[in-house]
């Protein structure tokens, strides 16, 4: 879309968007937040840049290969950090042996999970966008 | 106080939601559906502190964000038929 506000909006505002989402992400145990609520708030710049410039553009910043290797880096980390806890002998995704003491070892497990599931939300989203956003509509109907 | 307000945002929640149902064209429609979301962020915002639960401003942020980027996407799906390129 040719619009120059929409432009300077959107350049100023994919940055702070993408803080907030990791505010959501690193704040999810003392308020309102979580992996998939940040992963969603990301995925949501990515796709404003998309909407106002061009999918092509967007694809050279969040190439479709890159997306996909992340989209499963996340699947693995969710699934590397309870496969850690099943070879040190607890049962699978148990936290407590990561880290030096009980406490420590559910903080780094639920940091660690909590970041897979974002990198796996985020850029699941981005792709159903990619994959989507081509669809034809039919041509204006205003009413 | 916070209670009258929330009142306030009701009463104009119902103004609002008359303009969508009889708006003349889609593009009043849009802008009322975006108004809804204004009052909606709001609503939260204060429904929060009326709750003493401040923290629900994340909630809030989150969906004047959401609203934005849905105003832009439905502009664009008429505007040009598709979110995409062409």
């Amino acid at each position: 879309m040719d619009n120059l506000i929409l432009k300077v909006c959107t350049k100023v505002l994919f940055t702070p968007i993408i803080l907030f989402g990791l505010y959501v992400q690193f704040h999810g145990d003392f308020g309102p937040g979580g992996g998939f609520q940040a992963g969603v708030i990301v995925a949501a710049a990515f796709i404003l840049y998309a909407l106002v410039f061009s999918v092509e553009d967007c694809k050279v910043i969040m190439p479709p290969k890159l997306n996909f290797f992340l989209l499963a880096l996340g699947a693995f980390l969710y699934g590397f950090v309870g496969v850690i806890g099943l070879i040190l002998g607890d049962p699978y995704l148990s936290y407590d042996v990561l880290g030096s003491t009980k406490e420590a070892g559910q903080h780094v497990g639920i940091l660690l999970v909590e970041f897979g599931v974002g990198l796996t939300v985020c850029n699941v989203m981005i792709s159903l966008f990619y994959s989507f956003a081509d669809f034809d509509f039919g041509k204006k109907n205003n009413d | 106080m916070f209670l009258a307000v929330l009142i306030a945002l009701a009463v104009s929640f119902l103004l609002i939601l008359v303009r969508l149902i009889n708006g003349k064209t889609t593009f009043d429609r849009i802008l009322a559906a975006n108004s809804i979301g204004t009052i909606i962020v709001l609503g939260i915002s204060v429904h929060g502190f009326y709750m003493g639960r401040p923290e629900f401003i994340d909630i809030s942020i989150v969906y004047a964000l959401i609203n934005f980027i849905g105003t832009v996407a439905v502009l664009k799906l008429f505007d040009k038929g598709t979110l995409g390129d062409k």
